[in-house]
């Protein structure tokens, strides 16, 4: 399996690396500078190619890593070159992307997998396992929250440019907004309050309460509000026989207390790090390339990255208009 | 050196025991000096007759002949719904009211009571006692000073166990007002309140009756989001989510998010754990008593002739919080308040 890579960010690094892991060979790079593609070409013995039209000859799976607003037509793309797409979070920047994304890879009989990466982490996924177990009877109150600091890439930092990321509530809250989907079903409404003015808040953040078609409700919290080199992630889930929690600042393995400066060595985007035999990014590369060679089944659709999406912007259209947003199912 | 003359000591009651924080007043009571713990009425009379025995104190058969005793203050702490006729008897009757929380469960009664206080010229404070939390005071030390800049964005949880097993009318919607909505909300609408120091503009919530569906009829999971006149906004689970199992009752916790930083408070992590044998896991709890302060703030503030740091007012605001998200998960949007 022929494998190439577009975007050489920090997902692109990440899953680049991931892919070593697997008999998958990487046979190229495409960057939007194309010295960064070289760099990561000679790194991994592949070719940098200027663009993905010049890639998609020469590959079986693309690995798009770009930037969000990117997705959809990269998709389009390598569905009429007949390659299959893996492509990072969020699916696409709005609904209508999403939903041709999937039409087109459909029609064109390629595979769509979305990296939900969060799907691929064992406290998140043994917590989900404990409620499909029974563990808590009738999951009744979701909590989950993800912190960490804004990303900081050195140039053009997309991440913070609403029209090509959809900001913090559609970058990184998608993760919690799919999770909470996950455990409890579709959502059916949405209410959100953000803070997204770079002169009142030192990073975007957000509250919001989900309400599922089975009663259950949901609340999340993203924030890019705070200081490097925070990543933080908490949950809860409480149900009619028993409740989960789980905090990463309580489950931290290490601690370690320096003598010495308070040296940032945080880098440009925040990464969750608890120490693992596998990193979940390896993990899901490799749930990835079984999928590809052998159809064994993936805990996430790209339907289920089209419904997270559809949560994330449903959270973003009720913090604008500042009321509760109806998702039809 | 002479002594200075001791003040001769407060008289304080306890009007019904129906609520059972109602036991730690007593304990606060028996033992802060300076109080003389006059004794207990209750309508249940074989409640009230325990009670004054627990506590070595005269049980009195009816409300008014406690109050008949001409206490300096009393602390009401029967059902959330009895609370306003208990009020306006000691307003009547010239005598402080520290009245449990919430303080009513209507506004119409909610503001009788302030009514009839203000009338007495008596004090009306309500027990909130998160007010005299020694972490959540120290936060409040480090906001009045400015040290986290404008307070943006609040995540605040006070969830417990369903509270049944304690009482049967905590799950009585009549009686009780609600279930954990009510139960819960107002202490941190409270906290949010004093610190920010800004009201309640805005309230969304959605409730549900999931966990121990089978055993009460009122809600007892919900999350609230509020905004404030200023634009924060802050969000409250209230659930009733800590199982029968878990170590301890509950909790109250807050994430705030300011310009300068974030600071996370937790009003009850100072706990032993303890393992055992043969019992469950259970935290063991070391932190400074708040109800203790809250009493003593009653005293101190009977004493002075001033009003309380906590007050009638303050209670009313945070039920109104509760009401509120009543009406907004009844309508799927966010209401505004005050409410008419």
């Amino acid at each position: 399996m022929k494998v190439g890579i577009v975007g050489v960010g920090a997902m692109g690094g990440t899953h680049a690396e991931a892919w070593t892991h697997t008999p998958a060979q990487i046979v190229g790079f495409v960057a939007e500078k194309f010295e960064h593609a070289q760099a990561m070409a000679e790194k991994y013995g592949a070719q940098a190619y200027p663009d993905l039209a010049a890639m998609l000859p020469h590959i079986d799976v693309v690995d798009i890593c770009t930037p969000t607003h990117l997705h959809h037509e990269m998709t389009l793309q390598a569905a009429a070159a007949g390659v299959d797409v893996i492509c990072e979070k969020p699916l696409a920047r709005t609904v209508e992307q999403g939903r041709a994304m999937i039409d087109a890879c459909r029609a064109a009989g390629v595979k769509l997998l979305v990296a939900h990466v969060v799907r691929f982490f064992p406290e998140y996924v043994r917590a989900k396992q404990a409620v499909d177990a029974g563990q808590v009877g009738q999951v009744a109150v979701i909590r989950l929250q993800r912190d960490v600091f804004r990303p900081r890439k050195a140039e053009d930092n997309w991440f913070l440019d609403f029209e090509r990321s959809g900001g913090m509530i559609l970058d990184l809250m998608i993760h919690d907004f799919d999770y909470a989907r996950w455990v409890a079903g579709d959502v059916t409404r949405v209410f959100c309050k953000h803070l997204g003015d770079p002169s009142v808040s030192p990073g975007d953040h957000a509250l919001a309460i989900l309400t599922h078609a089975n009663g259950a409700i949901s609340h999340i919290e993203g924030s890019w509000a705070y200081p490097p080199p925070t990543f933080r992630t908490q949950f809860e889930i409480a149900g009619s026989g028993g409740l989960l929690v789980h905090n990463s600042d309580a489950s931290a393995p290490i601690a370690a207390y320096w003598h010495k400066g308070d040296d940032d060595t945080a880098g440009e985007v925040p990464v969750p790090a608890s120490p693992l035999l596998e990193s979940p990014y390896v993990t899901q590369i490799k749930a990835f390339y079984h999928h590809l060679t052998t159809g064994a089944p993936l805990p996430v659709t790209a339907e289920d990255a089209l419904a997270a999406l559809e949560i994330a912007l449903a959270a973003i259209q009720s913090a604008e208009s500042g009321m509760a947003v109806t998702i039809r199912g | 050196m002479q002594d200075q003359p001791q003040p001769s000591p407060l008289r304080i009651g306890i009007l019904s025991f129906a609520h059972l924080h109602a036991e730690s007043y007593a304990h606060q009571l028996k033992a802060l000096p300076g109080i003389d713990f006059i004794g207990v009425a209750d309508d249940d009379a074989a409640r009230g007759q325990h009670f004054a025995r627990v506590y070595g104190v005269p049980f009195f058969d009816s409300y008014d002949a406690l109050l008949a005793q001409r206490p300096d203050g009393v602390i009401v702490c029967s059902e959330n719904a009895r609370h306003r006729p208990l009020v306006e008897q000691a307003a009547a009757a010239g005598v402080h009211v520290m009245c449990e929380k919430p303080l009513a469960t209507t506004l119409e009664d909610g503001r009788a009571m302030l009514r009839a206080c203000e009338d007495a010229g008596v004090i009306l404070m309500t027990a909130f006692p998160m007010r005299f939390s020694a972490p959540l005071l120290e936060i409040k030390t480090l906001l009045d000073q400015d040290g986290l800049g404008r307070v943006l964005a609040v995540n605040s949880v006070n969830q417990g166990q369903m509270p049944k097993r304690y009482r049967d009318w905590f799950v009585d919607r009549e009686l009780a007002g609600g279930g954990s909505v009510f139960d819960h909300t107002v202490h941190l609408a409270d906290v949010l309140r004093w610190y920010l120091q800004d009201e309640v503009v805005e309230v969304y919530a959605q409730t549900n009756r999931i966990m121990h569906r089978d055993e009460v009829e009122v809600e007892t999971g919900g999350l609230l989001l509020l905004t404030f006149a200023n634009g924060t906004f802050a969000s409250i689970d209230c659930s009733w989510s800590r199982p029968m199992n878990y170590p301890t009752w509950g909790g109250l916790a807050l994430q705030l998010i300011g310009q300068k930083g974030v600071v996370h408070v937790d009003a009850f992590s100072q706990n032993i754990e303890a393992y055992s044998n043969t019992d469950l896991p259970a935290w063991i709890p070391w932190l400074s008593d708040p109800d203790r302060a809250m009493v003593q703030e009653f005293a101190s503030a009977i004493r002075e002739h001033r009003q309380p740091r906590v007050t009638g007012y303050d209670g009313f605001k945070a039920m109104e919080v509760a009401l509120a998200a009543y009406r907004s998960a009844a309508l799927g949007q966010p209401v505004s308040l005050p409410l008419g």
